[in-house]
C-alpha cells in the first residue's frame, strides 16, 4: 500500500511536471518547467546556499529539518514578489554570496541557535534569494511552469543537504558535513570577493 | 463524441490547473474529506453554467493561483477547516470551468469538452487526494506539507507577475 501510495505520489509529480499546454488554451507551456528547473542548478551560488539549508537543516535535526526547507521557498516567493513589482533592493548578489558564507559557517562550526532563530536567518537570506529569481521570472505565458520549475529545483537542492546532512548521525559523517559547510562557506566568499 | 471528450480532458492539463488541483487535492486528503469532491464538482457545474451564457473574458486563471496559495499554505499549516476547504474546492471547481471554454462548433462537441475537462479534473483531485491519507510514515507527512510551501510559492510568485505586468 505504501508503494502504491509512492507510486501515485510519483504519478502526481509527473502529471504537474509535464503540463502541457491544450490547444484551446492560453499557451502556457511545460516547456517553461525545465528552463526554472536549470535556473537555480545554473548558478553556482544559489546551489551551496539551497545545499547549506539542507544541510543545515539535518544537522539540527527535527523540527529544523522540515521547517526550514518550507520557511525557505514561502519567504522567497515574497523576495520574488519585491523583486517583480520592482521594489528597489541594494546588494542582492551581495547578500546571495553573504547566505552561502553564513549558512556554510553554521554548519561548519555546528552553530545550535534556537529554532526561530535559524528560521529567521534562513528566511532573511532567502528574501535575497527570491528577489534575484522574481526579477528573471519570465512574462507571459510560461510563468507558471517556469516558477514551478525553480521552486522544486530550489527544494530539491535542499533535499540533496538533508541527505548529506543525514550523514551527521555518524562521527566520521558529522565531520564530512561540517567540511561541507566549510566548502560552502568558501565558495560564498569567492562569490563575494568577485574570486567566481 | 469521443473526440472531443479526449479534446477536453487534455485541455485541463495546464500548470494553473495542475497548481490549484494539486494544492486542493492534498487539503482533501491531508482533512481525510473525500466528500470535498462534491463541491468541487457542483462549482465546476456552475462554472460551466456560466460558460454556457457565452461569457468570454473572466480572471479564472489569477483566481486559480490564489485558490493554489491558499490552499497550499493550509496544506503547510495542516489546518483543515472544512468551511475553508468547501469553499475552495466550490470555487476551484468554477474557476477552472471559466478557465475551459471549450472550442468546439456544436453544441453536443462543446458539452463533451466540457464533461471530459470535468472529468479530467475530477479523478486527478481525487488521485491527489488520495495520497495524505496514506502518507502514514512522518518524513511522508512532511514530504506533503512540503509539497505544498512549494506550490504556494509558485503560485504567489506568477500571481505577483500577472498583478504587477
Amino acid at each position: 500500500m505504501r508503494r502504491a501510495a509512492l507510486v501515485l505520489v510519483a504519478g502526481a509529480f509527473g502529471a504537474i511536471l509535464s503540463g502541457a499546454p491544450a490547444l484551446a488554451h492560453t499557451g502556457e507551456s511545460g516547456g517553461g518547467f525545465v528552463s526554472g528547473m536549470a535556473h537555480p542548478i545554473f548558478g553556482p551560488d544559489h546551489v551551496v546556499a539551497m545545499v547549506a539549508v539542507g544541510l543545515w537543516g539535518a544537522f539540527l535535526g527535527s523540527p529544523a529539518i522540515w521547517l526550514l526547507p518550507i520557511v525557505f521557498p514561502l519567504v522567497m516567493a515574497f523576495g520574488g514578489v519585491l523583486g517583480i513589482i520592482g521594489v528597489p533592493m541594494i546588494a542582492v548578489e551581495t547578500g546571495i554570496a553573504t547566505s552561502a558564507i553564513v549558512l556554510g559557517l553554521m554548519v561548519a562550526l555546528a552553530a545550535r541557535p534556537p529554532l526561530w532563530a535559524a528560521a529567521a536567518l534562513v528566511g532573511a537570506f532567502a528574501i535575497f534569494h527570491g528577489y534575484a529569481h522574481g526579477r528573471e521570472l519570465p512574462d507571459g505565458a510560461n510563468a507558471v511552469a517556469f516558477s514551478a520549475g525553480f521552486v522544486i529545483a530550489t527544494g530539491l537542492l535542499h533535499v540533496c543537504g538533508i541527505a548529506f546532512g543525514v550523514l551527521s548521525r555518524w562521527p566520521a559523517g558529522r565531520c564530512a558535513v561540517r567540511a561541507a559547510g566549510g566548502v560552502i562557506a568558501l565558495v560564498g566568499v569567492a562569490y563575494l570577493s568577485g574570486l567566481a | 463524441m469521443i473526440t472531443p471528450l479526449l479534446e477536453g480532458m487534455w485541455q485541463f492539463f495546464v500548470p494553473t490547473h495542475l497548481l490549484a488541483v494539486g494544492a486542493l487535492g492534498l487539503l482533501i486528503g491531508q482533512g481525510r474529506r473525500a466528500v470535498l469532491l462534491a463541491p468541487f464538482a457542483l462549482g465546476f457545474a456552475a462554472g460551466a453554467l456560466v460558460i454556457a451564457t457565452a461569457v468570454r473574458e473572466t480572471p479564472a486563471a489569477t483566481a486559480l493561483l490564489v485558490i493554489a496559495a491558499l490552499a497550499g499554505i493550509l496544506v503547510v499549516l495542516a489546518w483543515t477547516s472544512a468551511l475553508l476547504g468547501t469553499a475552495l474546492a466550490f470555487a476551484a471547481g468554477g474557476a477552472i470551468a471559466l478557465n475551459s471554454p471549450p472550442q468546439a462548433l456544436t453544441i453536443p462537441a462543446a458539452i463533451a469538452m466540457q464533461l471530459g475537462a470535468a472529468v479530467a479534473a475530477s479523478a486527478t483531485l481525487a488521485l491527489i487526494a488520495f495520497i495524505p491519507p496514506r502518507a502514514a510514515r512522518p518524513w511522508q507527512q512532511i514530504g506533503v506539507r512540503v509539497v505544498g510551501s512549494w506550490i504556494t510559492a509558485s503560485a504567489i510568485l506568477v500571481l505577483a507577475l500577472r498583478l504587477a505586468r
